[in-house]
Formats: structure tokens, C-alpha cells, sequence
């Protein structure tokens, strides 16, 4: 069994893991909360940016304005598809509407893949200018990075539950995520919210996937599916609770490291997030049955 | 809820006979893969062509015979793509066809990608073999295909010359590589590193089939040299390069080597990490198989890595070298290497190394070109100097091939890969080489 | 209380006798030529690429074929099935590659051993519904991944995982002996589809079929109606696990050798869409479902034509079918063919006014 110094740095690098996943876990339930998608194709939509980002940057253009291209495109992305796709499968069974998602998935990854094609021996990344600093703790650095991006996390929970809770948009987009029609017919203009809840949950998808890009890599599969293993964190959460997702996220992160430098385990420790979420589910409806309908959301 | 259950059926049926009608008509049809032609091979002005006329024997003249069909299997999905290698072999042949061919026959390569999918490498050997009816095998680059179609370029007597990954590109009578691959490779980096009188060795792999084949090498060339070593892979592509770049720290220690084993980006991405976190000087040095060998990863990396990184290479570097051989490679590359999308590189060396061999052997042949006189050309190919090799590439009727095993070790240098040590042989403390040697009369 | 039973039997003692038995005859009739076709002619017309790639159609029609059960019959979604595959394969390589058993035999102990293990996985996660199921399975079939990248598949060697990772010469998959070549295994994985989609078909007709129509109606309904809903959800898991074990066994064959890299947790998804796109509901989208999956990329790359499109393709065809065709294009393009047909009967028939079409 390995020692307390052994495990020390693998702490600091758990949770900036963590930090990943609560990006990628907490915007794919922040969506649910306000429209009862679960947005699996938050991660693609975030790879199509970053990779839209770079090769501005490698054109010449201004890094500022090549995120921010990142982010509107997201945004635009993920507000086209809520438009179109929203209003005919709001009736539907949460699950029909997160397969949908699932389809857009699928057309980002091929796009991404026929336009940015993999060509012999290169490889893309994205360094932010926030790469180059840090501070040291115990015996690893820390860049700002890692730091913007587990502030990012923290910055999105805490934003988005004060605006689901305390302002009236936000309280029109959880009235709507519970009940489309009786919040219809109370006066609220369903579309106007619902596009905004989708124009908000891309911009986050923008800017996660810059972030993601950076400090995971910049590749079409890897951003894409990291959706899945993050996704733990959200099925811990039950899909409820953003602030519950993001710790879970922050345990996931950790725990997977500090598996690494336990021999036995340390090449089965990519299993965490499933084996965790599978068992809190287990766990968590051991007395009743868990469905994911309207009244839950 | 008064749904007819029975008609649909009918039409369905219907349906189904329509398609598989379709079906048949594609597969009745003598459907040939698409020939890739490397590129528009319009000459601009008369001093590009004069310095690329060297690859033929008639400078200037088409070649109009019949053509000679080639095959090449390479890999091409999502995160990793081969064709380069064939695509680059493709622009050499159409040079060749350029001028004068092969005794006026040009030379046709049909190219067909994979997914990594067994069922379709092994299918994509019989379409080359039945509908396109190819008399050689040349480029493949894949990170299967000589395992799951030895036994058929066996049976039927070709004679592959590839750029290998799997163990069966180098243990099998029916395939030479112009590249030395993972093992071989990593047993180059390693080498350096115990030249260097490191005190332990870290070797890390990605988790691709193969590993434990990879992993004997270094183990074996550790275990001569007295120096413990520990191996680990990790699943790719990696979500969590901190965690992996600690350990490797870790488990080499202030005086040991970290080797790695894997394509680019996820090297990049370990190495980035590494650097991130302020490791990179807390080992003695950090090594790497071939793969790492290119210029975009010295310019990814930065200044942090000059001669930091020992990487192996397997190809001299296109760089600093200026012969002949070396002017006409980047000679094609611009004229007809419009589909390889690397640039200059160790894929598309690799290519056209291939693609010399094979000219060279169908030069020999006298007569028709048929899948026994042009396979019998290829076994025949003795210390033929590509001109991308430490020392001439031989075939030989060997039941194992390993023609590639002297190689250079370079160091990233301000942006570029620059030579850190010349021609070395790789040892024989790894039992594959020794063999090798042994049977190809050079040990 | 109802009995649903009792319905299904008094409806069909009151419809007429005489012409559902000729159109279930001819519908029969049409089934046997095909399948003839399928297993007869086919193989003497395609090349060996085109042979290679029908005996993956084959394969997969039958994960289809479970995925469609799943979906389509009993309701519910999972995105684990090429886990389930996986460990179907690896189960019949152990086997193969350890003892000389007949083919059969092995298939057999395959798909029961992958039809415990899919029960024992699929027990407590019955328990949630809907989306918490599709991810709890999609969490599942990530961590089995996992597992196997890291076991690998057997390759001959020794120990329980029959693994050997040094080795320079990876021994080949046995085919059963009386089907060594590509067309003769081809024609041994048709019979063993059809086998099981017997097997899947009288399930359907019997009272699973009912009960698994029941619970996908309503399963509260179902409930009340005094069906017992965790056995036949069960039922569904065991005969799918089952099904689909069994065609990781034949899979083994057909590529002889086995890859952690071939069963991917994308994959699933990708799965799921050709199920959908096809026909979750009728076994004949099962086919079209397998079709799409392997005959159109082996089609493209002869064509070469880049994969990509096709994953395009599929997302397209994920969202056209939730919004316009719920039982995807089984459904649909006999619809179609049907409009066709109605439009081109009234041409030819324009002096006379246009008999009583089925509408």
C-alpha cells in the first residue's frame, strides 16, 4: 500500500480531474433542470468549437476573438437545435429527448472528423495563456488554468441555481421543465424561455469546451465521449441537483486518481465513474422505482 | 393500438427483396476500390519535372501498357489515419508512370482503408486479391493487418512490403517492414537511455493489442543491462495525462528514464502534462519510440525539452540530409503528393521507401507480371539502398523479417528534431533481433 | 381485471377464417424463398469482400433483432447490448480456444453463460426506468469495457483469462469444421440467425409477446392487470442476453481474431440508431438495422467514400425517426411503397372509378 506521500500529488491532480468532469457533468444537467433534455451532445458541441478555435488561431486571428467564435458557435449550435427539435419532442418521455440529443451527436462527430481529418503524425492542441503560470503545492504544479477551470465549475453551479431560483427567467424555465403546458397557459412565453435555456446551455458548452480542450486534449473522440464518464456524475446527482452533481464530480475526479498509484488496481481505475454511478443508483432506489418523468425534473 | 399486423409484413418483405437485389447488383459488379492517383500530375514548369524524372527510366514518357495493379490496406478512423504511407507510395508510382513506367507499364495502386475492424481487413485482402486481381502488396500501414492476414498473403504467396505495428509484420515469412515498429522502437529509446547510465527505466504504452510483445523488448534489453524496469500501459486516448505523467515521475525516479510508447497526440499530451506540473526535469532524461519524431511535436513542446527528449528514429532525418535520394522524395512530394497530407515526415518517408522497393523489384522481372514472378522479384531485393535507411534493405526467403534495425536517435532543438546520435544497431540483447540476425546471416 | 389472454383469443376466433390463413401462407411462403435465397444463391453471386461483410450483417441482424425486442416490444432502452456482445465473444473464444467442443455446443454455452450474467447485471437495474435504465446501462457497459481493454480477449494462451500478451504468433479463432471457408460460415451464421429469430419470434407469439406488449402500453396498467412486470422485464434481459451472446459466439468465428478496440461504448450508440432507423418493432427492421450497420460502410469503402458521412447519416436518421417515424423505416418505406403502389394501381385503372383500395 502505497504511502501518504505517494498519494499527495495524485490529490492535487484528482481534483483538477474533478474540476473536468463537474465542467462537462454540471452543463449537461444545468439544461435538464430548465428543459427536461438531458443534452448529451454537450461534449461535441464544445469539440466542434475548440476545433473551430484552432484553426482560426492557426489563420492568424486574435486568440480573443477565436474563443469567442468558439462560444457563439455553440451557442448558435445548441440554440438551432433547441429551436427545431425542442417544441416537437416536448410531449415526449425525457428519454426519447435525450436519444435526440444523441443524434446530433452523431452528425457533430462526423463532421469533426471529415473536417478536421487526422493526417500522419500531427496532432493539435490548445494552449490558453493561462497555461504558463501556477503555484506549487506540496510537490506538483498547479496552473491557472486547471484553477480557471475548477472555478468555472463552481462559477456555473452557483450561477445557475441563484438564477433558476431567484429570477423570474428562471423560475419560467423550471416551470416549464416540470409542465410545458399548464406553464403555456399561465402566459409565460414558452419559446422565448425555452430558446434562452438553450442559447445559455451552448454558451456554457462553448466555453467548457475550450477549457476541456486545454486541459484534456484537443480531440474530436476523447471531448465528445467524456460526455459518458461525466454523465456518472449527473446519474449520482439523479439528474437533479446541480450542486450534488458537482461534488460527485469532485469525488469521481479524486477517487480515479488516487487509484493510480495503487498497483492492483491502478488499470481499472478508468472504471470509476461507472462503477460509481451504477452503484449509487443501485443504492439510491433500493426502496422505491426511479423514474425520470415530468414531475421529477 | 389496432395495428394490421399482416400487411406491413407482406411490403416489408417487398421491401427487403428490392434491397438485397441491389445488393447482389453491387457485388455481381467487378466494384474496384477507387485507385488513388497521389495527386494532379501536371507538370507547371519544365524544371519541377526535370527534377522528379529521376524516378523513372524514360524522363518525359507516359507509360501506355497494361497497367500492373498493387494493393495497399491501411488504417483510417477517427484519431488514426495511415494513408499518408500509401498515398505517398501512389505518388511515387505515378512519377514513375511519368516517366516510362515499368518497361512502359504503369503501375496502379488500389488503396483500401479500415476501421480496425477484423472482419473488414480481411475482407478488404480478398477484394484487392479477387476483383482487383493486384500482383503486389505495398504500403499497408496498419495496426492489425498482418495479423489478421498473414496467413492469406501465405497461402497465396505474396510478398508484403509494409510499414509494420503488429508483432506478425516482423515474426511471419511474408512480410518486411521499412520501419522497425513499436518493439523495436522502443528497444532504440531505451537503448539510449541505458547508454546514458540511467538507474531505472519506466516504459509506458498505450493499451493497443500487442503489449506484452511490445513491453519483452525493453524488458529484455533492461534485464542485460542490469537496470530495473517498470512497465505500464495506459487505456487511450487519455482523459487524465497528470495523473499518468506522476507516475511515471514517481516509479522512475531523480535518476531513472521515462520511455514512452505511444502515437503523438497522446505523447504530446503526457509530455504537456508533465510540464505542467514542473516534471519535466525531475528525471534524468524522457524518451520516446518513433512516432514522436516529428518536427510539429519539437514546435508543440517548446524550448523546456531541448535535448530533454531522446527520441528513436527510424528514418534519417529529411532535414539535415541532402542526397540525391533525400531532393527527389521532397521532389515528388511537392509535384505529386497532393493526398498526403503530413508534409515531409517520417509517413510519408515510409511511403516512399515502400514504393522504391517495389520498383526496384518489378525492374527485375523479365516477362509478365504476374503474382509469382513479381512476389519472387520482391524476396530477391538485396541490400537496396533507399536512401531513407541507416543501411540497405534486404527481403530474403527468411521465416522472420527485421531489415530495418540500425537507427538514429534525435532531440528536439528550438522547434526542430536535430540528430543526437548517428547510426546505431539496435542490441541483441532482445531475443527477435539476435534471431534475426542470425537467419539473415548479419548478426 | 382484464385478461389480456382471454382478449387476444376471443378476437381472433371472431375474425374470418379463410383469409388471414391464405395471406399468413403467402407471407410464409415469401419468408422461405427469401431465407433459401439468402442461404442458397447469395453466396454464389457475391465476391468474397461482399461475403465477409453478409456474414457481419448476420451477426449483428441478431443484436438487432435484441435491441429491437428491448425497445421496441418490451420498452426499454439499453445502450449496453456491444458489451453484451463482447461478452458473448470472449466467453466462445475462452472456450473455443480451450477445448475441442463441437461449434453448437460452444454457441450453446455462450449464449447461457452471457444470458446469466446479462440477468444477474440487468436484476437490480430493472428496478429504474425509462432514461435512469438507458444510462445506468450505458454506465455498465462502460465499466465492462473497461474490464476488457484491460483482460483482453483470449488469444490462446493459459489461466483463466486465456491471455498471452508476448506472443509473436497470435493463433487464429477456430471455425466449426464444416464450415472452414467464408461462404460455408456464412452459411452456418444464417441458419444460427434464423434459429434465433424463431426463438425470438415465438416469444412473441406466445404470452411473453402479450405481456412485453402490456408493459410497453402501460406498465402501471400492466400491473394492475395482475401481470408480473420484474419477471417478464427479465424474461426480456435473459432471451436478449441470450440471443446476443450466442452471436458474439458466431462473431468469434467469423474474424477469428478479437479485439478490445472492436466493442467501444460509442458503439452502442451508434447501435441504438440503426434500431431505431430500421425498426425497433418488426423483426424485418432487425435486417435493415444490420444492413445499415455493415453492408452500407462496407458498400462506402469500396466506394471510397468516407465513414464519416455515414455517422452523419445516422445521427440524421435518429432525429428523423423520433420526430416523424416512430417505427423507423421498416415501417415507413412499405408505407411509401404502398402509396406507390395505390398511386400507380389508379393510373392504370384511370377509365374505371378506382376499386376499394386498402387505404
Amino acid at each position: 500500500m502505497p504511502s501518504w506521500q505517494d498519494f499527495e500529488p495524485f490529490i492535487v491532480s484528482g481534483l483538477a480531474l474533478g474540476g473536468v468532469y463537474a465542467l462537462s457533468g454540471v452543463g449537461t444537467v444545468v439544461l435538464y433542470r430548465a428543459t427536461g433534455v438531458v443534452y448529451l451532445a454537450f461534449g461535441a458541441v464544445g469539440a466542434m468549437g475548440a476545433l473551430i478555435a484552432w484553426s482560426l488561431t492557426n489563420a492568424g486571428t486574435p486568440d480573443w476573438l477565436a474563443w469567442l467564435v468558439c462560444v457563439l458557435f455553440s451557442g448558435a449550435v445548441t440554440l438551432a437545435y433547441g429551436i427545431v427539435f425542442g417544441p416537437p419532442l416536448a410531449r415526449r418521455d425525457p428519454l426519447v429527448k435525450a436519444v435526440a440529443t444523441l443524434g446530433l451527436t452523431l452528425i457533430l462527430f462526423g463532421l469533426m472528423d471529415l473536417l478536421w481529418t487526422t493526417n500522419g503524425g500531427q496532432s493539435r492542441a490548445i494552449t490558453l495563456p493561462t497555461d504558463n503560470g501556477g503555484f506549487t503545492i506540496g510537490q506538483v504544479q498547479v496552473t491557472w488554468t486547471q484553477v480557471i477551470g475548477l472555478a468555472a465549475g463552481v462559477g456555473i453551479v452557483v450561477v445557475t441555481t441563484v438564477f433558476l431560483r431567484y429570477t423570474k427567467l428562471g423560475t419560467a424555465m423550471r416551470a416549464m421543465a416540470n409542465d410545458r403546458e399548464i406553464t403555456a397557459t399561465l402566459g409565460v412565453p414558452v419559446r422565448r424561455v425555452e430558446a434562452a435555456a438553450w442559447l445559455g446551455c451552448g454558451v456554457i458548452a462553448g466555453v467548457a469546451g475550450l477549457l476541456l480542450a486545454d486541459l484534456v486534449a484537443l480531440d474530436a473522440t476523447t471531448l465528445t465521449f467524456l460526455v459518458i464518464s461525466s454523465l456518472a456524475a449527473a446519474l449520482i446527482a439523479r439528474l437533479r441537483s446541480i450542486v450534488a452533481t458537482f461534488l460527485a464530480a469532485m469525488a469521481i475526479g479524486l477517487i480515479h486518481d488516487l487509484l493510480t498509484p495503487i498497483q492492483s488496481l491502478s488499470n481499472y481505475r478508468d472504471m470509476t465513474p461507472f462503477v460509481l454511478a451504477a452503484v449509487a443508483l443501485l443504492v439510491l432506489s433500493r426502496h422505491r422505482v426511479m423514474t425520470a418523468s415530468r414531475e421529477e425534473a | 393500438m389496432g395495428r394490421r399486423k399482416h400487411a406491413p409484413g407482406t411490403r416489408t418483405a417487398g421491401a427487403l427483396v428490392a434491397v438485397i437485389a441491389a445488393l447482389v447488383a453491387a457485388g455481381c459488379s467487378s466494384s474496384s476500390s477507387t485507385p488513388s492517383s497521389g495527386g494532379s500530375a501536371t507538370a507547371t514548369a519544365s524544371g519541377t519535372a526535370a527534377s522528379t524524372s529521376q524516378c523513372g527510366t524514360k524522363p518525359g514518357v507516359k507509360a501506355t501498357g497494361t497497367p500492373i495493379p498493387l494493393g495497399a490496406i491501411a488504417t483510417n478512423q477517427p484519431g488514426t489515419s495511415f494513408t499518408d504511407i500509401p498515398n505517398m507510395a501512389a505518388a511515387y508510382f505515378a512519377c514513375v508512370n511519368a516517366n516510362g513506367g515499368i518497361n512502359g507499364h504503369p503501375i496502379k495502386l488500389y488503396i483500401q482503408t479500415e476501421q480496425t475492424n477484423p472482419a473488414q481487413i480481411a475482407a478488404d485482402a480478398k477484394q484487392l486479391v479477387q476483383t482487383d486481381h493486384v500482383v503486389g502488396i505495398v504500403g499497408n500501414t496498419s495496426i492489425l493487418e498482418c495479423t489478421i492476414n498473414h496467413s492469406y498473403w501465405e497461402k497465396l504467396g505474396y510478398f508484403v512490403v509494409d510499414s509494420g505495428i503488429a508483432p506478425e509484420c516482423y515474426s511471419t515469412p511474408n512480410s518486411a517492414a521499412v520501419n522497425m515498429g513499436p518493439r523495436y522502437s522502443s528497444d532504440g529509446a531505451v537503448q539510449y537511455a541505458l547508454s546514458q547510465h540511467v538507474s531505472k527505466v519506466v516504459f509506458d504504452q498505450s493499451n493497443v493489442p500487442g503489449t506484452g510483445y511490445i513491453a519483452a523488448g525493453p524488458a529484455a534489453l533492461a534485464a542485460a543491462a542490469h537496470t530495473p524496469i517498470v512497465q505500464l500501459t495506459e487505456n487511450v486516448p487519455i482523459s487524465d495525462a497528470n495523473s499518468v505523467a506522476i507516475k511515471e515521475v514517481d516509479d522512475a525516479g531523480p535518476n531513472g528514464a521515462v520511455i514512452l510508447n505511444f502515437t503523438p497526440p497522446e505523447a504530446l499530451v503526457i509530455l504537456q502534462a508533465a510540464q505542467k506540473l514542473g516534471l519535466e526535469d525531475r528525471v534524468k532524461l524522457w524518451g520516446c519510440s518513433t512516432p514522436c519524431n516529428t518536427d510539429f511535436l519539437a514546435q508543440a513542446l517548446g524550448p523546456k525539452w531541448n535535448h530533454k527528449l531522446f527520441v528513436n528514429a527510424e528514418l534519417t532525418p529529411p532535414d539535415v540530409t541532402s542526397t540525391p535520394k533525400m531532393a527527389l522524395y521532397k521532389a515528388i512530394l511537392a509535384q505529386y503528393g497532393k493526398s498526403v497530407s503530413g508534409g515531409v515526415g517520417s509517413f510519408s518517408q515510409m511511403g516512399f521507401a515502400e514504393a522504391e522497393i517495389m520498383v526496384h523489384a518489378l525492374q527485375a522481372v523479365t516477362g509478365a507480371y504476374t503474382v509469382a514472378s513479381v512476389n519472387t522479384a520482391l524476396k530477391a531485393v538485396k541490400d537496396f539502398d533507399t536512401g531513407m535507411l541507416c543501411q540497405g534493405w534486404t527481403y530474403g526467403g527468411y521465416p522472420m523479417h527485421i531489415p530495418n534495425n540500425v537507427d538514429y536517435t534525435t532531440t528536439p532543438d528550438n522547434g526542430k528534431m536535430v540528430t543526437a546520435q548517428g547510426c546505431t544497431a539496435i542490441s541483441p540483447a532482445d531475443p527477435q533481433i539476435a534471431a534475426y540476425r542470425k537467419v539473415a546471416g548479419t548478426g | 381485471m382484464l385478461d389480456i389472454a382471454g382478449r387476444t383469443a376471443a378476437a381472433r376466433q371472431r375474425s374470418p377464417l379463410r383469409r388471414p390463413g391464405r395471406r399468413a401462407l403467402i407471407r410464409a411462403g415469401v419468408v422461405v424463398v427469401l431465407f433459401l435465397f439468402v442461404l442458397l444463391a447469395l453466396p454464389q453471386l457475391l465476391s468474397l469482400y461482399y461475403i465477409d461483410a453478409m456474414t457481419q450483417v448476420v451477426v449483428y441482424s441478431v443484436v438487432t433483432l435484441g435491441l429491437g425486442v428491448l425497445v421496441g416490444r418490451v420498452g426499454l432502452v439499453s445502450l449496453g447490448q456491444v458489451a453484451v456482445l463482447a461478452i458473448g465473444a470472449w466467453v466462445a473464444a475462452r472456450l473455443l480456444f480451450a477445448t475441442t467442443q463441437p461449434y453448437p455446443l460452444v454457441l450453446l454455452e455462450a449464449g447461457v453463460i452471457t444470458m446469466v450474467l446479462g440477468t444477474l447485471i440487468g436484476l437490480p437495474a430493472l428496478r429504474l426506468r425509462g432514461l435512469y435504465l438507458a444510462l445506468i446501462t450505458l454506465m455498465l457497459a462502460g465499466a465492462i469495457t473497461v474490464v476488457l481493454t484491460t483482460t483482453n480477449f483470449p488469444n490462446g494462451g493459459h489461466g483463466l483469462l486465456g491471455y498471452n500478451g508476448a506472443t509473436v504468433h497470435i493463433p487464429a479463432i477456430r471455425r466449426p469444421a464444416i464450415a472452414e471457408s467464408d461462404p460455408a460460415y456464412y452459411r452456418y451464421a444464417v441458419v444460427v440467425a434464423a434459429l434465433m429469430f424463431l426463438l425470438v419470434l415465438a416469444h412473441i407469439r406466445t404470452r411473453p409477446g402479450r405481456a412485453w406488449a402490456a408493459i410497453r402500453q402501460s406498465e402501471p396498467a400492466a400491473l394492475a392487470a395482475g401481470i408480473n412486470t420484474w419477471l417478464y422485464k427479465l424474461w426480456a434481459f435473459a432471451l436478449v442476453s441470450f440471443i446476443t451472446g450466442v452471436a458474439g459466439g458466431v462473431l468469434a468465428g467469423a474474424v477469428h481474431y478479437l479485439y478490445s478496440i472492436n466493442f467501444p461504448t460509442q458503439d452502442s450508440i451508434t447501435l441504438l440508431a440503426v434500431v431505431l432507423m430500421g425498426g425497433a418493432y418488426s423483426l424485418w427492421g432487425a435486417v435493415i438495422a444490420a444492413l445499415l450497420l455493415q453492408l452500407l460502410p462496407a458498400l462506402l469503402n469500396n466506394w471510397g467514400v468516407s465513414a464519416d458521412w455515414l455517422t452523419i447519416l445516422f445521427g440524421i436518421g435518429v432525429l428523423q425517426v423520433l420526430l416523424t417515424a416512430p417505427r423507423g423505416l421498416a415501417d415507413q418505406v412499405p408505407k411509401d411503397l404502398a402509396r406507390l403502389g395505390r398511386l400507380l394501381r389508379r393510373r392504370i385503372r384511370r377509365p374505371a372509378p378506382p376499386e376499394g383500395d386498402p387505404a
